[in-house]
């Protein structure tokens, strides 16, 4: 399952093995292995391979001619063994990035015209079909598809200066980054709004959020101290979550967008909050196990590439934990947020006390729902348990109640996590959501992932909350991976899948 | 220099106009009502192109204040909100009623016949069996409409018997706004002195939450 290759600059003593590959796979039309060793020495060339095992299983090759600001790819390939696992892709967007970094501002490439899984690839990478050649590929007398992807105007040489819209719950957050440094992060939240509700009421939240649009944007330049002319792009966060809330931001980001005649990249919350991890430590170690808690998510991810390979492995089936903790709070008659408040009320309790269910943790459970959590069936507990005290007019123990039922919960957060870096053979487990915040998930993480070897990250909290930053992060590192902006008409999508990094 | 406005209200679907001081160089209208989200920026685009002029050249952004369904509204000011910021253009609010006015009232002959007991009632959907109004009793000398009561929201039953509380047996009209005629209101609003920087939504509703105790969960 995992991407258990390594990908590197081509040496001369690859070259047997790449011909190999070469007459594999283009049995008609192979280049002669004197050509093959003097493109992979010339100068203007960048050739990569890719070894699984020791194999030799792919190799692509860039060129890039100091004087011109165009690129050409000049062959792919991969081993009919290896296809179908994203290494073309993660080959294809390794070779744009260093047509980037050698100052080209766009690339082309021939594709066969009979060849629809190539073109498709291509294609969700930004590549354009420009023009056909007839009877190219000889002697089958196939044409070529010329394709073209234009990089991002006016970034190219330098880190990209984005600025990151999210408005997806509660919190209004702007933040302005430069490549992968942080330059502000603002955030204006409507919780105390919500307080009486006990939980985010969508209304109540989007309202907020065109009231807090524009002082959170001066804020935030203001801390960076930039003026809006220094933008090179606006990324925007476009779901999951509230549709009401996210709306605002998908509309007050496309009219920047628009008066600053700057690229637009709508991107996914989730993988925000996992991006996030390179305004600490410049890059992100992949693959990575992310586990997402907040209250209105509660996602374990499987990440291999960034920008091109997230995969859900389990969610919530009802609650999201973060609500757990608020309507559990409600019942012990705390007050909302509920997180906090639970862990103020735990201090001095057991949390062994009272053993509450462990939601879809039975074995007959885990084979269906082996990554996917339930929150519901435990709050629903701590109420039965705390109205048959109240019934009889008998007093319970608070602390003991709110430790327990903390412990359900991040036992049960803890266990599928590390058992998902386990499963899948990934070392890495980084935390996100606002759940983070809870001293208990930090402190059972810490100490199960360290008996598990496995490396833990947790971003600080104010990048672990819904915020802007991560948007403008994660819309960096697709500027500066060459790809395309989203288009103008791009809507708000309450459910989008984490597999769709970028919305075009 | 030349006043280039750009003009947007998304009360009911999108409309988007650039005027060159007061006249219409170009107008979007998307009627969807559901599209907000997806269609205004496209749209504000389109007109720049139309009018041949880049986002730059704007000084003045005028945005509906509804009153609209929550959702859409919303969006159509956060645009203009934004779109002012990275242009640095002035922004304004204008009642989204008082554009509909405007256009009802270029028709001399209705114009003529408003009286004191004859005034304009301008209503719009308000979905949930209510409608938006306000009352106008006619243009003032720069040609802004003179709104003399609302905007407020209401059943149609209790509308009407509002009005025949007051004695009034208002001429009622209900146009789509057009962003052109928003546009105009300003303008003629910017002669009178009266043009407003309040772009606060007029949602004229509450959020439908209310708070309530934890649900029992055993019988």
């Amino acid at each position: 399952m995992t991407s258990s290759w390594s990908i590197r600059t081509a040496l001369e003593s690859d070259v047997p093995d790449i011909m190999a590959l070469e007459q594999e796979s283009f049995a008609t039309d192979a280049w002669s292995l004197e050509n093959m060793r003097l493109e992979l020495l010339a100068h203007h060339t960048v050739y990569l391979v890719a070894h699984e095992n020791e194999h030799l299983i792919a190799y692509a090759g860039l060129s890039k001619v100091p004087a011109s600001t165009q690129s050409d790819i000049q062959t792919i390939a991969v081993s009919p063994t290896a296809r179908g696992r994203g290494l073309g892709r993660a080959l294809m967007v390794q070779l744009i990035g260093e047509a980037r970094r050698l100052g080209a501002t766009e690339m082309f490439l021939e594709v066969r015209a009979d060849n629809p899984v190539a073109q498709g690839l291509y294609s969700s990478l930004g590549f354009e079909h420009i023009d056909t050649r007839k009877n190219y590929y000889q002697p089958d007398g196939i044409d070529a598809w010329i394709m073209r992807l234009e990089f991002a105007k006016g970034v190219v040489g330098r880190e990209p200066i984005v600025l990151g819209i999210e408005s997806s719950c509660d919190e209004t957050g702007v933040g302005i980054v430069r490549g992968a440094t942080l330059l502000a992060n603002v955030i204006s939240s409507s919780m105390e709004e919500h307080a009486r509700f006990g939980g985010v009421v969508p209304e109540i939240a989007a309202r907020a959020h065109l009231e807090a649009l524009q002082p959170t944007l001066r804020e935030a330049l203001a801390k960076a101290n930039l003026s809006l002319k220094d933008i090179d792009a606006i990324a925007v966060a476009n779901g999951p979550g509230l549709g009401g809330a996210l709306m605002v931001g998908v509309g007050a980001a496309k009219a920047l967008a628009v008066s600053l005649d700057k690229p637009i990249y709508a991107v996914n919350h989730l993988v925000g909050h996992v991006g996030v991890d390179i305004l600490e430590r410049g890059k992100i170690e992949l693959p990575t196990i992310a586990l997402l808690v907040s209250g209105g998510h509660t996602s374990l991810l499987l990440v291999r590439d960034l920008l091109d390979d997230v995969e859900l492995l389990g969610e919530t089936i009802d609650d999201a934990a973060g609500e757990a903790f608020d309507k559990v709070a409600r019942v012990l008659g705390l007050k909302y947020p509920g997180g906090p408040e639970i862990d103020r009320a735990a201090v001095g309790g057991d949390p062994k006390a009272i053993r509450f269910p462990r939601g879809l943790s039975l074995p007959k459970d885990m084979e269906k729902h082996r990554y996917n959590f339930s929150f519901s069936g435990l709050k629903t507990a701590v109420a039965r348990w705390v109205e048959v005290f109240e019934n009889k007019g008998e007093e319970f123990n608070k602390a003991d109640v709110a430790a327990s039922f903390r412990e359900a919960v991040v036992d049960v957060l803890v266990t599928k996590a590390v058992a998902a870096c386990i499963d899948h053979g990934v070392p890495r487990l980084l935390l996100g959501g606002g759940v983070v915040a809870n001293s208990r998930l930090r402190e059972l993480a810490t100490e199960r992932c360290a008996a598990n070897g496995i490396e833990l990250r947790i971003p600080a909290l104010n990048l672990c909350t819904d915020n802007g930053a991560m948007i403008a992060a994660l819309g960096a590192q697709l500027v500066m991976a060459g790809r395309k902006p989203s288009g103008l008409d791009f809507g708000a999508d309450s459910t989008l899948p984490v597999t769709t990094v970028q919305t075009l | 220099m030349t006043n280039w406005l750009l003009s947007i209200d998304s009360s009911a679907g999108t409309t988007v106009a650039v005027l060159e001081g007061g006249i219409q160089r170009a107008e979007i209208n998307i009627p969807d009502n559901m599209s907000h989200a997806e269609s205004i920026a496209k749209a504000i685009a389109e007109a720049l192109a139309t009018a041949g002029i880049k986002a730059s050249q704007v000084s003045s952004v005028a945005v509906g204040r509804g009153p609209a369904p929550f959702t859409g509204l919303r969006v159509g000011i956060a645009s203009a909100m934004m779109f002012a910021e990275g242009a640095e253009a002035r922004l304004f609010g204008v009642v989204s009623l008082d554009a509909i006015a405007k256009a009802a009232l270029e028709d001399s002959a209705l114009l003529a016949s408003l009286s004191a007991e004859t005034p304009l009632l301008i209503t719009a959907d308000a979905r949930r069996s209510e409608v938006y109004w306000a009352l106008y009793s006619g243009l003032t000398k720069a040609g802004a409409p003179i709104r003399i009561d609302g905007p407020g929201v209401m059943k149609p039953a209790a509308l009407e018997e509002l009005m025949q509380q007051q004695g009034l047996r208002p001429i009622i009209t209900s146009l789509p706004v057009s962003a052109t005629k928003l546009g105009q209101v300003f303008e003629a609003q910017l002669i009178d002195g009266t043009a407003d920087a309040d772009v606060t939504a007029l949602y004229l509703r509450a959020p439908d939450a209310v708070p309530t105790p934890a649900k029992k969960v055993t019988g």
